[in-house]
């Protein structure tokens, strides 16, 4: 009986059924945006949260970390971390043989275990030949067993390494790696320390200023994993805020009901009379209009949720570049959320209607 | 057997510093299978006694009982529940639900109930009143008569002891005015339903019984029909 009557007012229900689905798809679509964002944003920032960087502190005349250091760093470090200690040098680098610019390389004893190759192969343990990053090697058209020329000896390329994280200060896309066996320094300019979680990283880079930095401030401790947790929670609030406008929009929708209801019950007015006059109990009024309310809101919400379904299908494909992105928990929890805040708002604008229409005495609303 | 007995029935009305008596002690009998109509003027409280009489108004002072049963202060679900099972409705303005077929309309007072062989019953009711043939039509679909059809229909379908009829024929053309109460007429004496007729309309006294009228909320003359 409830569906009927609802196709009586057929362009009254759609537009109010149109108000939930824009709520609906607000806010799941909005809340899917989110979840991208977050996602691909993650997806950059990569591993840079489980990684320290030790660097030497020139403001206190510390120009290099000694063997000691990296010693030390490796005590307080948790076993199954990586410390990788770094050189570096300017050198003049010839990537044609031609022109010969200076650039800086690096000298890693395993990089193995700091990057993967993207062509040819990591040699373990690296003596010889040398790495370059997926940019260098673009530019200058480097593939394994290419050779460059580093400070006029020729020395060959043995692979390509694999593109790393964009904010990470290990990423090689730009550096040519050499063995640390060819620098005649002793000292390191840095270490890497890459554990297996951020929290692990902080405890380990709280560790490391303890111990270095006892008497003097000899080293800085660049750590991104508390930056990388500050920056999950700014995004779990700006798309709590999203959402938050998001239901603004279901929260007009529920009014759109509660006046389509309010508009039927007046023009209903008889009609209810009739009921309660043939024995319908205010009881039953009540759920044959929330039942009506119900219809709408559901059937808004359905709408809804396939078509934030679609919204968040394009979102994910330009987003994150994948579209089945959108199968992932985070989004399918905005959409429950999305439609059963949609059909709840219905129900609960349907509720004063509903309740005006049952409470109406048949007598006043039968006097023609 | 008396279906209905009313005893100085009153209902006031406050308006404003006014009180209105809508009826000033009204007796009322009626027996089953009876068919009276009830006459007066605008204002001379028909509409107030039918309402009592269907417990869908309570009366201020009297009493009524309801086959056998004193109604007087039931609450008002249980007003609602016994006008379910002994009452039935029919209206000057016929109120069907648009949105319904002629047997959905009919089937509306046990809808939510759904006893078995209700759309049977709908259907054989239809038939009963001359609308075999349009049994699956909107209410928009049909005349004035064939809806008032529908409507007498529907008061039946609960196989009531009485039914209320608020002016039938004061929507209609005196020759389908006469087909309703030729309705009317073979459900009290086939059925042995009660019914109650408030109206203006003289036609009407052909039919019935007894004419009550009322002449300011009180019974002024009562005249008994031929029948």
């Amino acid at each position: 009986m409830a569906r009927r009557n609802l196709t009586r007012t057929k362009m009254r229900s759609l537009l109010a059924s149109l108000g939930i689905v824009i709520g609906v798809i607000a806010i799941a679509s909005l809340g899917m945006f989110g979840v991208a964002l977050q996602y691909s944003f993650t997806q950059n920032l990569g591993d840079i949260g489980n990684q320290i960087t030790v660097s030497p502190n020139t403001a206190e005349n510390v120009t290099e970390l000694t063997e000691r250091d990296v010693r030390d760093i490796q005590r307080v470090a948790s076993p199954t971390a990586t410390v990788a200690p770094v050189k570096q040098r300017v050198e003049p680098v010839s990537f044609d043989r031609r022109t010969t610019g200076r650039q800086l390389v690096y000298g890693v004893e395993n990089p193995a275990e700091l990057y993967e190759a993207r062509e040819g192969r990591i040699t373990e343990p690296f003596r010889t030949g040398a790495l370059v990053g997926a940019n260098i090697a673009e530019e200058h058209d480097l593939h394994p067993g290419s050779t460059i020329t580093v400070n006029e000896s020729t020395v060959r390329v043995r692979a390509v390494l694999a593109e790393g994280d964009a904010f990470s200060s290990l990423n090689p896309d730009n550096r040519v790696l050499l063995p640390a066996s060819s620098f005649q320094e002793r000292g390191y300019s840095q270490v890497y320390v890459i554990e297996s979680s951020g929290s692990r990283a902080n405890e380990t880079a709280m560790a490391i200023r303890n111990s270095l930095n006892d008497r003097q401030e000899r080293v800085n401790v660049m750590e991104l994993g508390s930056i990388v947790d500050t920056i999950e929670q700014q995004f779990q609030i700006i798309n709590t805020v999203l959402v938050g406008i998001a239901s603004i929009s279901l929260l007009v929708a529920g009014i759109s009901i509660l006046n389509v209801m309010l508009m039927s019950t007046v023009e209903r007015r008889e009609e209810i009379g009739v009921l309660r006059a043939v024995g319908y109990q205010k009881r039953d009024v009540l759920k044959v209009m929330l039942m009506e309310a119900t219809l709408l809101g559901v059937l808004g919400g359905v709408a809804g949720v396939v078509l934030s379904l679609g919204a968040g299908l394009a979102i994910n494909h330009y987003t994150v570049g994948d579209a089945t992105a959108v199968f992932r928990m985070a989004n399918a929890w905005y959409l429950g959320a999305a439609f059963s805040f949609g059909v709840v708002t219905s129900i609960v604008s349907g509720l004063y209607p509903a309740w005006k229409a049952a409470s109406e005495e048949p007598v006043e609303a039968l006097r023609g | 057997m008396k279906v209905v007995d009313a005893d100085d029935l009153v209902k006031r009305y406050r308006t404003g510093g006014q009180t209105l008596d809508a009826l000033a002690g009204v007796d009322f009998d009626l027996d089953a299978g009876e068919f009276v109509s009830i006459m007066g003027p605008s204002g001379s409280g028909k509409t107030t006694l039918l309402n009592i009489l269907g417990l869908l108004d309570t009366p201020t002072e009297g009493r009524i009982r309801l086959d056998g049963q004193d109604v007087t202060g039931l609450s008002d679900r249980k007003r609602t529940a016994l006008r379910k099972r002994t009452i039935g409705f029919v209206f000057q303005h016929f109120y069907l639900l648009p949105t319904l077929t002629a047997v959905e309309n009919v089937e509306v007072p046990l809808l939510l109930d759904q006893p078995p062989g209700l759309t049977k019953r709908a259907r054989s009711l239809l038939e009963r009143m001359g609308l075999g043939d349009r049994l699956d039509h909107r209410p928009d679909e049909l005349s004035g008569g064939q809806k008032q059809r529908v409507a007498i229909a529907r008061s039946l379908i609960n196989e009531p002891k009485i039914v209320l009829a608020d002016e039938p024929t004061g929507n209609l053309d005196s020759e389908t005015g006469r087909q309703i109460l030729d309705e009317f007429q073979r459900i009290a004496d086939e059925d042995d339903v009660a019914i109650v007729a408030v109206t203006h309309d003289d036609l009407v006294n052909e039919y019935v019984d007894r004419t009550v009228h009322l002449v300011d909320g009180t019974i002024g003359r009562e005249r008994k029909s031929g029948g």
